[in-house]
């Protein structure tokens, strides 16, 4: 065998047996034929009425299993995000892992004072921004819950138009209800140009929750439904957190949490067979001392593993989950250790659309800095993830030859080979500081909060954004009002 | 020594059964049920809301205590005159009208309980008339308000506003939390107490009414 026939192994984490698997795929199903779900939207109630669920009173439906399989048959196995330039983006299927930020946080850590304070516009324009020019983050979220909209019943109206105005990669979306999200539909139709243009190559994905334990309120639904008929892909995880929205333990919570899903799935799929459907729930837990949900806890990542294994072994569809976030009220240790956690598990069990990039304070709070660690944190785990390429290349014997019986002073350093292929070979970090003590002292003794800090300025100074054409930031204005 | 050392230490260990036995016992051997329930089951809870406040138990412990004061209560209550049962205040609580998460709020609605407080809880998706409507009808002293969802936080201000026109916000105390809740919004509001967390609010409430 010739050295460039050996595959490279590419590390894979894997927490579930397929008995374990099944045994929980199994109780999601006994929880929707035996338990039921509350479905409190009109319309889908009769749907599934009509398609075979039972009747169990006050909302209340039962669901049999092939109604399960059949939703798990004709959803998309893989979903394709373009970018708002029309590019292929995010190919979300097995064994690909894209990063981006999250939504609605309360506060923010000011990039100018390092205070936190409550979020506004401007800062979702801003790690839109940034988000766009980090190379290792792939989607754009709202970041916050902006205090200064002019009208509160619109604040994701707003936060989307931000978005627009700020960046050119996908966006995950959030929205209230179904009056709020044909308004943001109309901003993105205008960038696609058109609706079918927008179906046949969208750039974003709703992200809406169910209520836990298993309810599905109106407001919900709506916004469910209008994504499965006009073909925009969207998720709907419940907050089925261990210990408050679920069982404590996290078999019965993912169980629980997955059930929510498939009831989703099962609505979505009836309203539009075929359209692109996120799957998988949030399965945090909730701290027991202070009913927090935590986003630094191993749970959350051992759930999101074991979600990945699921997909594998059952359910084939593209995978939501979170990672580099933390707990911590400042970019500290903590916050780095906690991020690292969940950006190289997720990655490793090749979870798909991972969100929630540069949470502070349990979501609370939103950091640049923060965003800006986990880029090169994503990065470094990439390169872990990538595996060792063994060939005759990589093997270097004949460097190894040259090195070690050439004349005196011959060294790697000054090889070829290591000047063809050293940046390959090596993660070459940008923020993470190697340098010698001295050198770092003059330099100012900066920890990594102050390099992000720098390093995050200098992106939103620097970075060019496409602007979108004048008739699309019209049509914005006119949706605004 | 308390005299009901007993029954305190059966409700701070969340020990059902033995409380309740424990409970049955006072009754039968003729204790006054006022003081059963300040020396014996608050004073229990007192140190419950001890131990957590100082990281000693975590929630469920503290939450088994409460359900444990519950089933005690529940031994004692037909055994008070109408009306003759002292509570520390009575607090009507709910989530705001278009919200339906009802955790925090739960939480909340249990530990004033254990503290002593008489609790009416509207549940979720609570419309500010009827936040109004029940304070009036129970008398309340503190009316508590959650929202987990900033797009529904103006409920809170809509409350308060009812309250001011039905001329009740001058009698009883507002008191606001949840995820998006600040204090700033608070101040804002107008609402005169916030707590970031279950375990505040208790001491908000207790300090709102003056009670130590």
């Amino acid at each position: 065998m010739a050295f460039s026939d050996i595959l490279t192994f590419q590390p894979r984490l894997k927490v579930l047996s397929s008995d374990q698997a099944w045994a929980i795929h199994n109780a999601a199903l006994e929880i929707l034929d035996r338990i039921g779900f509350k479905m409190e939207h009109g319309y889908a109630h009769r749907m599934l009425l009509d398609a075979g669920c039972r009747s169990a009173g006050d909302y209340w439906l039962k669901m049999p299993s092939y109604l399960v399989e059949d939703a798990l048959k004709s959803a998309p196995r893989q979903i394709i995000l373009y970018d708002q330039l029309g590019r292929k983006a995010m190919s979300l299927t097995n064994g690909n892992s894209f990063y981006g930020t999250g939504s609605d946080t309360t506060f923010t850590l000011d990039l100018e004072t390092g205070e936190r304070r409550r979020c506004v516009l401007q800062d979702t324009a801003n790690f839109a921004r940034l988000v766009d020019g980090l190379d290792n983050l792939s989607f754009v979220m709202s970041m916050g819950n902006p205090e200064d909209v002019p009208v509160t019943e619109d604040i994701y109206v707003y936060a989307f138009a931000e978005m627009i105005r700020n960046a050119n990669k996908p966006i995950v979306f959030i929205a209230d209800s179904g009056r709020d999200i044909v308004k943001i539909h109309r901003i993105a139709s205008a960038v696609a140009g058109g609706e079918a243009a927008l179906a046949e190559k969208p750039f974003l994905l709703n992200y809406s929750e169910a209520i836990s334990p298993l309810r599905f309120p109106d407001y919900v639904v709506e916004k469910l439904i209008f994504c499965a008929r006009k073909k925009i892909p969207i998720c709907l995880p419940s907050g089925s957190n261990c210990g408050g929205g679920a069982p404590v333990t996290l078999a019965g919570a993912m169980a629980m949490g997955i059930a929510e899903n498939l009831v989703g799935l099962v609505v979505h799929q009836l309203s539009g067979r075929g359209s692109p459907f996120l799957f998988g729930p949030n399965v945090s837990t909730l701290d027991m001392k202070s009913t927090v949900v935590s986003y630094g806890c191993p749970e959350w990542s051992l759930t999101q593993a074991a979600l990945a294994d699921m997909r594998d072994e059952i359910y084939g569809l593209p995978i939501w989950s979170f990672a580099g976030a933390s707990d911590s009220k400042v970019m500290d240790a903590q916050a780095g250790a906690e991020a690292m956690f969940s950006i190289v598990t997720s990655m490793l069990c090749r979870a798909n659309l991972i969100h929630d990039v540069g949470y502070l304070e349990y979501g609370s709070t939103s950091s640049l800095e923060m965003v800006t660690m986990a880029n090169e944190l994503v990065a470094m785990s990439r390169f872990f993830v990538n595996g060792i390429p063994v060939n005759e290349e990589t093997l270097a014997l004949d460097a190894i030859e040259r090195v070690a019986k050439g004349e005196a002073g011959s060294m790697f350093l000054m090889d070829d080979h290591t000047f063809e292929h050293f940046m390959q070979a090596q993660f070459l970090p940008v923020l993470l500081d190697r340098t010698r003590y001295d050198a770092w002292l003059s330099s100012g003794a900066r920890d990594l909060y102050k390099r992000c800090n720098a390093e995050a300025k200098r992106i939103l100074a620097e970075h060019h954004v496409e602007p979108k054409p004048d008739d699309v930031l019209k049509e914005v204005a006119a949706v605004l009002g | 020594m308390n005299e009901y050392e007993s029954l305190t230490q059966a409700v701070i260990k969340g020990d059902i059964q033995l409380a309740v036995s424990e409970t049955r016992k006072y009754v039968d051997a003729g204790a006054d049920v006022q003081s059963i329930l300040d020396k014996g089951l608050i004073a229990a809870m007192d140190t419950v809301g001890e131990n957590f406040s100082t990281g000693r138990i975590f929630v469920p412990q503290m939450l088994r205590s409460a359900k444990t004061m519950q089933e005690c209560m529940n031994i004692i209550k037909p055994l008070f005159q109408e009306g003759d049962v002292t509570t520390k205040g009575t607090v009507v609580i709910g989530t705001v009208k278009g919200d339906l998460h009802d955790i925090g709020k739960n939480l909340v609605s249990m530990m004033l309980e254990g503290a002593g407080f008489a609790i009416t809880d509207l549940g979720v998706d609570v419309p500010p008339d009827k936040f109004v409507q029940k304070a009036q009808e129970v008398g309340a002293d503190v009316v508590g308000m959650s929202a987990l969802l900033s797009i529904t936080m103006p409920g809170m201000p809509a409350t308060i506003e009812a309250l001011t026109a039905s001329g009740l916000k001058e009698k009883v105390k507002v008191i606001v939390g949840g995820a998006p809740v600040t204090e700033k919004y608070a101040n804002e509001i107008d609402a005169d107490g916030y707590a970031p967390d279950a375990a505040t609010a208790v001491v908000e409430v207790k300090k709102l009414l003056g009670i130590s």
